[in-house]
């Protein structure tokens, strides 16, 4: 209390400009002191919600640590860079699930994000009006529908349908081109790399249109119509102001659906083939890494074969934390050189 | 306030270069709808080489309205339309076959706010003329100079071209902006209250700036500024509820109105 000595002063020039005030004080004293402690509840009731996510995300991290253990100490290193996953032998490597998984992902990406942006910019630079609301529900629609659905519809419809009419096409019209046709060879199994692929270009799709959508919409009109005042045409305006301008949230919507894309499990699991091997042609069946652990926990008997498992799982958290890490960087690196 | 008592000398300015003027863009029966609503009542005016033209006017009387049809901006906009004829030059730029991006490369707009474009100082200005020249290089450097030199920038940010456009301050933002509207070398350029969000340091450069470009131009200028109106026009159009009210020199408008509502207006006794 070094301040004391000013109070006093502070307190003559209260009482005395009306008695009444005293009492007054008391009162409020005590209203205050009752927020106060509803404050402090509050403080410490919202540091705990903050608390809960470090605990429960360092709990799975350690877990998953703890249960890969077993299969680090017996492969090593290895274990990232063998191909072969033999439970007979319980002689276990990644390397196919991780180019399985990283594949499936690429594919789903070079489709869904040109097309993507492509439906976003439609939407909000083009399209008449009364499209707009049918084609923004049925996106939201897209995005609604439980990746079962999508695995059982790739399974039965999609994955022959490909197999009958355009694996062919793709093998024949590739035939004589040299990388491509690696990349396209036969025969047509329907399912495999490429469907599984396809199959998560659509499931992201909705997640990178109605990401971007929103931030295309937040772009101020004003800006636009400088844009145009200059005589830009739609695309010129779409390619030099909107995009620049909306580059933070189109990332975040393209990484938010890439995360998506390298964990999805069940729609994979369905069409890819579950063949754990690599192979040059994206046509051929392989595997990624949830589609594997879904296939096999259920019969993997032995520590080594569950723990495994449990690599494979951390080895794709690693994969997702590098992909959100790498984001960060490329809009700091951006935002960076644009704002020196 | 009741009387207005201006000492400068009434020179009937208007009657005496009446012959010189040359018409550039030329308004005729003009009437706009927002949807079913008329903002626009039959706006008849002129635009005239090498000069400035101010339209004044109380808030959401249809200025930036009139300023949005001479360029075609409301063709944006679903439920916007026009009738009646804007002549540029000899086009009727109101034809549906008008092309509207030849339109607006001769017909440059500068707003309200600021508006840099999301790139490099440098790329701000290179942007418009890349739309339609495809110069070398020294050639373009020499062209975006040329612009920032016109818009009295040049000197303020020579030395970081490569800086983002946002980076600038307001008023330099919008010297920016009028600087990359005159590299496309437009033959008209109208200006929405290109002041209101500016500093009185930075709003006096850009009425210096205006007064320099109109030589080589036609300016149209909608502000709520009545001294800045005076400062800086020939012509003086005044509009109250989609019409306009009043239109003629500069001078006599801000001395002798002949109308009842345009002397109130400049007196400030309403808008």
């Amino acid at each position: 209390m070094n301040s004391s000595g000013d109070r006093p002063v502070v307190d003559v020039a209260f009482q005395s400009s009306a008695a009444v005030s005293v009492a007054e004080k008391v009162d409020r004293a005590k209203v205050l002191q009752k927020l106060r402690l509803g404050d402090t509840i509050f403080r410490h009731v919202t540091r705990l919600a903050a608390i809960t996510v470090l605990v429960i995300l360092s709990g799975i991290i350690g877990s998953l640590i703890y249960g890969s253990i077993p299969a680090l100490e017996k492969f090593g290193f290895n274990f990232l860079i063998t191909e072969s996953w033999n439970p007979v032998t319980e002689q276990f490597g990644a390397m196919s699930p991780i180019y399985g998984t990283i594949m499936t992902s690429l594919i789903a990406m070079l489709i869904a994000v040109p097309v993507g942006l492509f439906i976003a910019l439609f939407l909000t630079e083009l399209c008449p009006m009364w499209l707009r609301r049918p084609i923004g529900i049925a996106i939201e629609l897209l995005a609604g529908i439980p990746s079962i659905i999508y695995g059982i519809w790739g399974l039965f419809v999609f994955a022959p349908f490909l197999q009958q009419h355009v694996q062919p096409f793709l093998i024949s019209a590739f035939g004589d081109i040299p990388v491509l046709s690696t990349l396209f060879a036969g025969p047509p199994y329907g399912i495999g790399v490429l469907t599984a692929g396809l199959i998560l270009a659509i499931m992201v799709l909705p997640f990178i249109t109605s990401i971007s959508r929103d931030v295309f919409e937040a772009v101020p009109p004003v800006l636009k119509e400088a844009a145009y005042g200059l005589g830009c045409t739609t695309w010129e305006v779409a390619r030099y102001v909107v995009l620049p301008f909306t580059r933070v949230g189109v990332i975040g919507g393209v990484m938010l659906a890439l995360g998506r894309a390298l964990g999805e499990t069940m729609a994979v699991t369905f069409v890819i083939g579950n063949a754990h091997r690599i192979s040059g042609s994206i046509m051929a069946p392989g595997t990624t890494i949830s589609a594997t652990i879904a296939n096999e926990f259920t019969e993997a008997v032995g520590d080594i074969y569950t723990s495994s498992l449990i690599t494979l799982g951390l080895i794709l958290f690693v994969i997702t934390f590098i992909v959100l890490a790498f984001a960060r960087l490329m809009l700091m690196r951006l935002n960076g050189r644009l704002g020196q | 306030m009741s009387t207005v008592n201006f000492t400068i000398p009434v020179v009937t300015h208007a009657a005496s270069s009446a012959s010189d003027l040359s018409e550039k863009v030329t308004v005729k029966n003009l009437d706009f709808y927002y949807g079913d609503h008329r903002a626009l009542k039959n706006i008849n005016v002129s635009l005239y080489h090498g000069k400035v033209t101010a339209f004044i006017g109380p808030s959401g009387c249809g200025k930036s309205t009139l300023l949005r049809v001479l360029n075609r901006m409301y063709d944006l906009y679903p439920n916007q339309r026009a009738t009646g004829t804007v002549r540029l030059d000899n086009d009727d730029i109101l034809e549906p076959s008008q092309d509207l991006n030849l339109l607006r490369a001769k017909v440059g707009m500068v707003f309200q706010k600021p508006t840099p474009f999301p790139m490099t100082i440098y790329e701000n200005i290179a942007f418009g003329i890349r739309l339609y020249e495809n110069l070398p290089k020294p050639e373009l450097d020499n062209r975006v100079q040329q612009a920032l030199q016109r818009a009295a920038l040049w000197n303020e940010v020579k030395d970081k071209l490569d800086a983002n456009g946002l980076s600038l301050s307001g008023g330099q933002q919008q010297r920016l902006c009028i600087a990359r509207t005159v590299a496309v070398r437009p033959e008209v350029i109208l200006f929405d209250e290109p002041c209101s969000a500016l500093d009185p340091i930075s709003t006096a450069k850009i009425e210096e700036l205006i007064d320099e470009l109109k030589e080589d131009y036609t300016i149209a200028i909608v502000t709520h500024n009545m001294q800045q109106a005076a400062r800086v026009s020939d012509f003086t159009a005044f509009m109250y509820l989609g019409e306009l009210v009043e239109y003629g020199d500069t001078t006599r408008m801000f001395t002798t109105p002949s109308d009842r509502r345009t002397q109130d207006y400049i007196t400030g006794r309403f808008g």
